[in-house]
């Protein structure tokens, strides 16, 4: 196992390198989808609630590597021709949307409704209460949820090793069939992918202790 | 557009990958279930002794993506000569992984118990067993029915990576009729639609479970 | 002052102890919270033991029941010794089935009742009578709605612990741990979990048990109680029995500094 890390350490550190990429962007571009959706799932109206209802229960509600092959062979059918990696990114940012928002939602919803009201009887504009009042708290109170959700999109991103991006478990693949030594090498993988979330987890929890102050109370 | 009638022409192949993707869900998680009870239940025994292993265990479920798993059990068992056919390796692949994170969700709900009506039980003579059977248990099974539905659903959507190590499960055939038909939303949508009826019927069962566990214990009783 | 000066002899003392114990420590890592106690509890027995938080009252009591394994010395209920055993001279754990069979005469009322949430009242009274004692479900329930009807509360039978009151909470624990007909019951801080007005329906149903001749150990703050029911009073402060005698010379003549001291704070508090 440390014979593999140590020969080929190049090869898979550009590929942990294009999973972090990938699993990042996707994170990234999901927070800003889920945070949009969450708005709308929260929303007075009926006509903006139901589609984003909708919307998280399809990606929410099957296989990611079924949504996936889907997006990776529904674009050039309908004549979008795009790379691999970013057929990738989009998959995992449409998926990790749907769960971010409803980590988001359930946030929002415990946010006492008074303070909400205190901020509109002040007159603050209700986009700018979402802004500055609700969104800040929202964020320290999600974040244990939200930490899991992007191990989850770390150890999912192993998944677009099938349409060929060649993330580490891609090049993993290709040192097996190169070395004969399947065993030592997925051990290898397994072990850089537990680095990477062991890691995650320890800033999440250094980011939780700094943040407990101001949080809102029920 | 949506073309029904090509459904129709593969019904053969769905059927046999909705066959397999549920045989094999169903053993894994049950698998899963009770190994994860196992290691909780040995953790809660001997914490010194397997406190530090369980935990290490449920770190590497939860640290490592199932896929890497299945390719060890796959690719990696035959070089300790450990042979196991693609369906076998699924179900072991899913039972380990899922283990984990129950050992954790068991945990909690052990952990939710008083010790003070543990002593209570040992002081009028209750042995241990039955204090696990009758005291701890039935308190327990409120506390982890959600979060355990939610995790057999996770499990049951995690399978469909079983089609990587050449399972003919629903994924798998899904993409077959891909290439032969070369229509990519029928089979998918269809698939999918198949995948969110098994889990809505994972998600009605746990809360009709949840519902008969809590109206076994009314919250208020007026006579 | 040796300890054993410090303990009166029990008022029956022909009678053998029903609990006894020889110095016993317990220490909590480096903690020593019990330090070389005698004890001894005679049939029919009432005894109260006070002290400030921390003093080791309730460890004591822990330490009697085995629900902590005291480090040193020996405690023995009814002659027999609890929690260990000598094997070719050396001392060791016993099966926690021999701890059972022990202290099967012992019933314990705990500060925070430690009902089970998802029993009724009388299913929490009939839970090891049929678990244990092996009796069927209808000779358990009368034997529990007996119980019940002793602490007051056969109305409540079907009412789960959640919809009692803390004060009936008790007294459904009390009746839970007298179903077993335990020969000792021991009740630690059996109020201090109450809201005052609640404190008297309990104190009433173990003064009722005190008159019918129940041995009792009793760790409490309630002096008013300790002084009409105690037949002895044990003071301990710093892991250690300070004194202990009846609880008239006790009350009225501390001997020691500590006692003294207690007791003006405890009035200050309570007497105005």
């Amino acid at each position: 196992m440390f014979e593999i890390l140590l020969n080929h350490y190049p090869v898979l550190l550009k590929g942990l390198t294009t999973t972090l990429v990938v699993s990042l962007s996707a994170i990234a571009l999901g927070l800003v989808l889920g945070v949009l959706l969450a708005f709308g799932l929260t929303s007075q109206y009926h006509l903006v609630r139901w589609p984003c209802g909708l919307y998280r229960s399809f990606w929410r509600g099957t296989p990611i590597l079924l949504q996936l092959l889907l997006v990776y062979y529904l674009l050039p059918e309908i004549g979008i021709e795009i790379a691999p990696i970013s057929a990738a990114i989009l998959a995992l940012t449409l998926n990790t949307a749907a769960f971010q928002a409803e980590i988001f939602r359930s946030g929002i919803s415990h946010i006492p409704a008074g303070q909400i009201e205190a901020a509109r009887m002040a007159g603050i504009s209700a986009w700018q209460t979402r802004r500055r009042i609700i969104m800040p708290q929202v964020f320290r109170l999600t974040l244990p949820p939200l930490t899991n959700e992007i191990i989850t999109i770390l150890k999912n991103s192993s998944l677009i090793s099938v349409i060929a991006v060649t993330e580490l478990m891609r090049v993993s693949e290709q040192i097996a069939s190169r070395t004969f030594q399947p065993l030592e090498t997925y051990l290898a993988a397994a072990l850089l992918y537990l680095a990477v979330n062991l890691v995650l987890a320890r800033i999440s929890a250094y980011l939780e202790r700094r943040m407990t102050g101001g949080l809102a109370t029920e | 557009m949506f073309d029904i009638a090509l459904l129709w022409e593969a019904r053969g192949l769905i059927l046999q990958g909705l066959w397999n993707t549920l045989w094999i869900c169903f053993l894994g998680c049950l698998l899963a279930l009770s190994l994860g009870l196992a290691l909780a239940a040995l953790r809660l025994a001997n914490p010194r002794l397997f406190g530090y292993p369980v935990a290490c265990y449920v770190e590497i479920c939860r640290g490592t993506p199932l896929l890497i798993l299945l390719f060890l059990l796959y690719y990696g068992g035959p070089s300790i000569g450990l042979r196991l056919d693609a369906e076998i390796a699924g179900v072991t692949g899913i039972g380990l992984y899922g283990a984990g994170y129950f050992a954790e969700i068991y945990r909690g709900g052990f952990k939710s118990i008083p010790k003070g009506q543990l002593e209570a039980a040992r002081m009028l003579g209750i042995s241990p067993w039955h204090t696990l059977t009758r005291v701890q248990i039935p308190q327990m099974a409120r506390l982890i029915v959600p979060p355990g539905t939610n995790q057999l659903i996770i499990l049951v959507k995690e399978s469909a990576l079983i089609s990587i190590i050449s399972v003919d499960d629903l994924t798998k055939n899904a993409t077959t009729i891909v290439n032969q038909t070369f229509h990519v939303i029928e089979p998918y949508l269809a698939v999918a639609l198949l995948y969110w009826l098994m889990i809505e019927l994972v998600a009605r069962g746990g809360y009709a479970l949840e519902k008969r566990l809590a109206d076994r214990q009314p919250r208020h009783v007026t006579q | 002052m040796p300890m054993a000066d410090t303990l009166s002899p029990p008022p029956t003392a022909k009678q053998k102890a029903i609990v006894e114990a020889h110095g016993i420590s317990k220490q909590f890592g480096d903690l020593e919270v019990l330090t070389n106690i005698d004890f001894s509890l005679a049939p029919s027995e009432v005894v109260c033991v006070i002290g400030p938080s921390g003093s080791g009252k309730s460890t004591l009591l822990r330490c009697l029941a085995f629900l902590e394994p005291y480090d040193h010395g020996s405690v023995y209920i009814n002659g027999k010794l609890l929690g260990y055993e000598d094997r070719s001279g050396k001392r060791v754990r016993t099966s926690e089935k021999r701890v059972d069979e022990v202290r099967a005469p012992v019933g314990m009322v705990f500060q925070h009742f430690h009902l089970w949430p998802h029993r009724t009242a009388l299913e929490n009274v009939t839970e090891a009578l049929r678990l244990v004692n092996g009796l069927s479900r209808g000779d358990a329930e009368a034997e529990g709605m007996a119980m019940l009807e002793q602490v007051g509360l056969a109305e409540r039978a079907g009412h789960f612990p959640e919809s009692l009151s803390g004060g009936q909470k008790q007294r459904v624990a009390i009746a839970r741990a007298l179903a077993m007909r335990p020969r000792v019951m021991f009740f630690d801080e059996p109020t201090s979990a109450l809201d005052p007005e609640l404190v008297g329906e309990v104190l009433d149903v173990m003064k009722k048990l005190a008159a019918d001749g129940m041995t009792m150990v009793i760790v409490t703050h309630e002096m008013g109680f300790a002084a009409k029911v105690a037949d002895r009073v044990i003071f301990m402060d710093q892991g250690s029995v300070v004194e202990s005698s009846p609880p008239a010379t006790l009350f009225r003549h501390p001997k020691s500094e500590r006692l003294q001291q207690f007791l003006n704070t405890w009035r200050e508090r309570h007497i105005d």
